[in-house]
């Protein structure tokens, strides 16, 4: 491997990322240590009542900014086996998700703002990390979404040029085409869960 | 014929005719019917032939001979004969085996090994040009004088050492160099090898590092680690190789390959541990600034690991014999570079490269209390100056993660409070800042501000490290810090995950451990006084308080405290004349048994006085509630009772035999004196109220041991009468609590007491039962159903004889024409092997081993058999078929369903093929009520693959059938009528993701699929199709599972293997 660009980020502790809170216990079902000595009074028979219940099901849960954080924030950066949350490369307030014709109420397109910031604003690898982001969001995301992932304004030397690579249809899929490529980006996605 | 000639003729062929023949000589010589001088003289026209193959089989009928020869027959001149005869050819087949026999002789001795030994040195020069065998048989006789003859080789000093070297120089069989390593390394630890170091390591370290691999099959069986190991002795075994091992092996760690590394960094380990002090002092900082790297630039986890392990050997070696701190001490030179280094990376503690350094202050710190003290002194003064001079709290929790590893070292090397012995004569020096920790961790817990979680987690870890640091912190130290934790659980509101306060419980639970008196001190006035008097609203806050309070009562002497004070609150209750809800006094009620179940109840020494009062007391009090003489119904309440029932069920398991004879007594009455309360079977007269209290006998009756059996009211001559009158009972009871407890009582005593030649009561039962069908309509009310399937399972977990007979009738009722006979007996199946709380083995339930099995092997041929006539009426006539039997196919998948969910895997295997179809089938079913018997389905589907992965459904030809099943399983629009549950969606989902992950059997996830066309691969597209679709599902959860599956089969299906680069 060529020589490490920066060899010693700062690294934000995994308990400190945005996560999303368990939603707060349903009805009055109590959830706590005691669950476990005490099953609930045994039920036979009457099983059928399945435990996810109708209203819940019916329940929408519309994709949010932090499910495009948790979808990208495991993606591990190419020069260290540390996460792109840990290394604050992306972030949740960086994450937009906005309707792509605002004058089309009924139109189902969204696009998916991302901004990286890279750990230095010299590192060549800005553009590997970025196609990645693209990469992990177009695998996981409905084909209604339409993606955006571009460099922070002003934390990158070359921000405009690797922007315009990013944005640059037919550059990405050229780029996806190259086997050695794909390899490191396949290897920075091994640690999506 | 002479008989040498004859084994010469077959020696090649018949080794056993040659051995016998060589014994027969070897009888003569012995009963002296013929001399060994004759014998060698009859050699005499061969061992001069030109052909070596002649002149080696001539040899060999001779050695054959001494090796038949008794031990003790051969005198000390013969020997001295024969083997000087031997040491003339040598280089003759069989010389070398006889020469092996001969050393192993009692009269061969020093002078004459030392001839051998010149005869091979001197013979054998070009050793490595013969053959595999030749060479090998040389060094095996090398290798018996060297364990036979060791003074003698000894003494022949550099001429051995040299010969050896010489002899084995170039040799590259494994199973050679395993004699060859083992012979060198008793020279290199026995001989005096001061003029000959280098010879002597290059003989061996030209074999570093070993690459062989074993060829598939290798009948010898020695593995690349075994000569690795043998290698690895030989290059550690004298510290004269240091000057030239440690350097070599160094260099090494420039190589590209781990595996090099590996045993480059293994090899430096087993030196460190084995060369002495002074020789390690030498080298130690040479080895750090090499191992620097490995650790702050780790490539691969494991080199960094080693590494570490590396550095902690020096630290330990370099400590043997120190018992005083100095800066002059190799040990503090050594460390001096280290230090310095892990300072300068902590200047940045948040950054990535602290994380090493921390970790390399934590081995080497942790080798001795010698190497603590001198760490602890230059590294924890800089990172108090740095804390207060942090500009942000990110850098300060970092630093005191720092300080954690540190007393993790400290605990390593002092122990814990509970460590005895082995006291540590040099001071701990974190005693020194004692105080200022106290001071740093109070504030960082307590000052900061609320929000900051992981910060004040940080900070309660190392104050709880400190508190069980051994003589470390006082008693009201700990206090203070307990206080800490009461006012973080008490006043303060819960914060995102609720980390903290989970924390503070654990930290709690440790510190009652060893520091009982603490927390009854402390924590329970101030925990115990937030408990209400009674319910006072629909806000149970009492629950959080009593929760940590039963986490932290395992102790015995909390214990006792929790249940004077529980106990109490709970007599309280049990006397308002007006209570608003049953949950206060359930849920005090459940901490007790929480706790108890923690605790080993049978060892407590109080165990009589909490049977006294839970089991005869409150018991006496639900027959008072029962007959209505109460101050109100708490002790009414179902769910109250079935609490209070697993409680006393537990206690009574845990006390003597006398005492269950007791309860076995009063298993109805309940230890009841009173005259209007009336126990529960064979009574006419009975309310709801009354008949409740079989709950808490059945309890009981669970409880008590088998032997108690005959003291069970009732019971005498036997239990036919009993039996009868509780299955009118649970077929009439009309309260679902009741009707459960009715079941199970029955169960109980069918299985667990019943005799095996009553057995037969408890069958007929079972037959009368299911003849009170209606003979008309073939209806079976729901009540009787599952009065027939408890009886059935009491009966088949014991292998009754006429389990089969039970199983058949059972299958028997899923035919049935009425459709809710049909769908109530279906679900009836998953109870027949299910666990139950009541009838368990802990409960002393008899459950033999093989009636899984045996319910297996019955019951699904006959399923599989009568689905397959249900699918073929259903084609042959499909205008005619009766419609009435539709329910026929989905209750038998019910009842596979419920089957399979309590068998393990590996009983279902066996059968997959004749399965599979079948759960395939369930898939197939679409309606809402199916939504459990598909739920059951994927997760059998799930264990399957998981376990066995995607072969096995391959071989059985369904690999497309399932994957379209799976994905229509998906779907969120599939038509009306059509129902796929979001859970079921996600469990759709995650079988897909199994089968890309599991493409080998056993085989942990996101391992390569093996060479080969996968068996997956013609769906691939149709995979990533459909769940591109999916990605878009209303629910996070299940979108979730269809990114995972997604990823994974982009990932693990690939289009060709994979090359090789």
């Amino acid at each position: 491997m060529a020589e490490m660009q920066n060899s010693n980020p700062t690294i934000l502790n995994a308990a400190d990322l945005p996560t999303r809170l368990q939603p707060t216990t349903r009805k009055s079902e109590y959830v706590g240590i005691f669950t476990s000595a005490l099953p609930l009074a045994p039920v036979d028979f009457e099983s059928a009542l399945s435990s996810d219940s109708e209203d819940d099901n019916l329940l929408e849960e519309p994709i949010d900014e932090q499910e495009i954080y948790d979808l990208i924030s495991s993606i591990s950066d190419p020069e260290h086996p540390i996460s792109l949350g840990e290394l604050a490369v992306v972030s949740l307030p960086d994450i937009a998700i906005k309707p792509t014709l605002p004058d089309v109420p009924d139109s189902p397109l969204q696009t998916v703002t991302v901004l990286i910031t890279p750990t230095i604003t010299h590192c060549s690898l800005a553009t590997v990390i970025g196609l990645g982001v693209r990469v992990r969001l177009e695998q996981s995301l409905p084909s209604r979404f339409r993606m955006d992932v571009r460099i922070k304004e002003g934390t990158h030397s070359t921000g405009d040029e690797v922007n315009k690579q990013l944005a640059d249809k037919e550059r990405v899929a050229a780029a996806l085409e190259n086997g050695a490529l794909m390899g490191v980006i396949a290897k920075m996605m091994e640690t999506c869960h | 014929m002479s008989a040498l000639q004859t084994f010469m003729l077959v020696v090649d062929h018949d080794k056993e005719e040659a051995k016998r023949i060589a014994e027969g000589i070897a009888h003569d010589v012995e009963t002296k019917k013929t001399t060994l001088i004759d014998t060698v003289q009859s050699l005499g026209e061969y061992i001069n032939d030109e052909d070596p193959i002649l002149r080696g089989k001539a040899i060999s009928y001779l050695t054959a001979i001494i090796q038949a020869l008794s031990p003790k027959y051969l005198s000390r001149q013969q020997i001295q004969v024969l083997t000087t005869f031997f040491c003339d050819r040598i280089e003759d087949g069989g010389a070398v085996d006889g020469l092996q026999a001969l050393q192993g002789l009692d009269r061969f001795n020093k002078f004459l090994a030392t001839q051998v030994a010149q005869a091979l040195f001197s013979n054998f020069q070009d050793l490595q040009s013969r053959s595999q065998t030749q060479r090998f048989h040389v060094y095996q006789l090398l290798n018996d004088l060297m364990s036979n003859h060791r003074g003698a080789m000894r003494d022949m000093g550099d001429i051995s050492l040299l010969g050896v070297v010489d002899i084995m120089t170039g040799e590259k069989d494994p199973r050679n160099l395993m004699i060859v390593f083992s012979i060198l390394k008793v020279v290199m630890v026995e001989w005096d090898i001061s003029n000959h170091v280098e010879t002597l390591f290059d003989s061996v370290y030209s074999y570093f590092p070993i690459t062989f691999r074993p060829p598939p099959n290798d009948p010898y069986g020695i593995t690349a680690q075994d000569l690795k190991g043998r290698l690895q002795e030989c290059i550690s075994s004298t510290r004269h190789f240091a000057p030239h091992a440690i350097p070599a092996l160094l260099d090494k760690l420039d190589s590209t390959s781990p595996n090099v590394k590996k045993d480059a960094l293994g090899t430096l380990i087993a030196c460190i541990h084995s060369y002495d002090p002074d020789t390690v002092s030498k080298f130690s900082i040479t080895i750090w600034e090499v191992l620097k790297f490995e650790i702050l630039n780790a490539q691969e986890e494991f080199l960094s690991e080693m590494s570490l392990e590396a550095l902690q050997a020096i630290t330990q070696r370099l400590s043997e014999g120190v018992t005083e701190v100095s800066q002059q001490l190799p040990l503090a030179k050594y460390l001096q570079p280290i230090t310095k280094e892990c300072n300068e990376q902590l200047q940045e503690p948040q950054n990535k490269q602290a994380k090493p350094a921390q970790s390399i202050l934590s081995c080497v710190s942790a080798g001795s209390p010698v190497s603590f003290n001198l760490v602890v002194q230059t590294v924890v003064p800089p990172i108090f100056t740095l804390y207060q001079e942090a500009d942000g709290i990110v850098k300060q929790r970092a630093l005191l993660e720092t300080l954690n590893v540190l007393f993790e070292a400290a605990t390593t090397v002092f122990g814990q409070w509970t460590t005895r012995g082995g006291e540590v004569t040099i001071e701990n020096p974190l005693l020194e800042f004692k105080d200022q920790f106290s001071d740093l961790f109070g504030q960082a817990l307590m000052g900061a501000a609320k929000e900051e979680v992981s910060f004040r987690v940080t900070a309660l870890k190392g104050f709880l490290r400190l508190s069980t640091l051994r003589d470390f912190f006082q008693e009201n130290e700990i206090g203070l810090f307990v206080q800490y934790l009461d006012e973080i659980l008490l006043k303060e509101e819960s914060v995102g995950r609720n980390d903290l306060k989970k924390e503070a419980i654990a930290a709690l639970a440790e510190i009652s451990k060893h520091k009982p008196r603490l927390i009854v001190d402390i924590t329970f006035p101030a925990f115990v006084a937030t408990l209400p008097e009674e319910d006072e609203g629909s806000h149970a806050l009492y629950l959080p308080t009593l929760e940590t309070l039963a986490q932290i009562s395992v102790e015995r002497d909390i214990f006792e405290t929790l249940f004077r004070r529980l106990f109490s609150k709970l007599s309280i209750l049990l006397q308002k004349e007006q209570l608003r809800s049953v949950a206060y006094p359930r849920a005090i009620l459940t901490t007790l048994l929480y706790v108890m179940q923690q605790r080993s109840m049978e060892q407590d020494q109080s165990v009589n006085l909490y049977f006294d009062k839970v089991v005869v007391g409150l018991c006496r009090d639900v027959a008072a509630s029962a007959s209505g003489r109460a101050k109100n119904r708490i002790l009414n309440d179902p769910t109250v009772l079935d609490t209070l029932g697993r409680l006393c069920n537990l206690l009574v398991r845990s006390v003597s035999i006398q005492k269950q004879e007791q309860v076995a007594e009063n298993v109805y009455s309940l230890f009841s004196a009173a005259e209007d309360f009336v126990p529960i079977p064979f009574t006419q007269t009975t309310n709801a109220d009354q008949e409740r209290t079989i709950i808490i006998s059945t309890y009981l009756l669970a409880g008590i041991s088998k032997d108690c059996g005959n003291k069970i009211p009732h019971t005498n001559p036997d239990m036919s009468g009993l039996l009868l009158n509780l299955v009118h009972r649970a077929v009439s009871s009309t309260e679902p609590a009741t009707h459960q407890a009715y079941l199970r009582h029955l169960a109980l005593l069918v299985n667990k007491f019943l005799s095996k030649q009553d057995v037969t009561i408890a069958e007929k039962l079972f037959d009368s039962l299911l003849q009170s069908q209606d003979t008309e309509s073939k209806n079976l009310n729901p009540a009787t159903i599952r009065t027939i399937f408890w009886l059935s399972k009491a009966l088949i977990l014991r292998l009754a004889p006429s389990t089969t007979h039970i199983l058949t009738s059972l299958l028997a009722l899923l035919s049935s024409p009425v459709q809710q006979t049909s769908a109530t007996a279906a679900q009836g199946f998953s109870i027949i092997l299910g666990e139950d709380d009541i009838l368990s083995a802990t409960n002393g339930a008899t459950i033999r081993l093989l009636c899984r099995q045996r319910l297996f092997t019955t019951v699904i041929p006959l399923i599989s058999s009568r689905i397959r006539e249900v699918n073929i009426a259903g084609t042959d006539d499909s205008a005619t078929a009766p419609k009435a039997l539709e329910h026929i196919k989905p209750a038998h998948l019910t009842a596979l369903a419920g089957i399979l969910s309590t068998i393990p895997t590996a009983l279902v295997m066996p059968e997959l093929p004749t399965l599979l179809p079948l759960l395939l089938q369930s898939l197939d079913l679409q309606t809402a009520d199916s939504v459990a018997v598909r739920t059951a389905t994927l997760d059998t589907l799930a264990v399957i693959i998981r376990d066995n992965g995607v072969v096995v459904i391959d071989k059985c030809g369904h690999v497309q059938s399932l994957v379209t099943r799976l994905l229509k399983t998906t779907a969120t629009n599939i038509g009306p009528g059509a129902v796929n549950s979001p859970r079921l969606r996600a469990d759709a989902l995650k079988c897909l993701n199994l089968l890309a992950t599991h493409q080998v059997p056993g085989a942990a996830a996101n391992t390569r699929a093996p060479p080969g066309i996968s068996p997956l691969l013609p769906v691939k597209t149709q995979v990533l199709r459909s769940l591109r679709a999916v990605l878009d599902d209303p629910k996070r959860d299940v979108r979730k599972a269809a990114v995972d599956a997604r990823a994974a089969w982009l990932r693990g299906v690939d289009d060709a293997p994979e090359e090789e680069e």
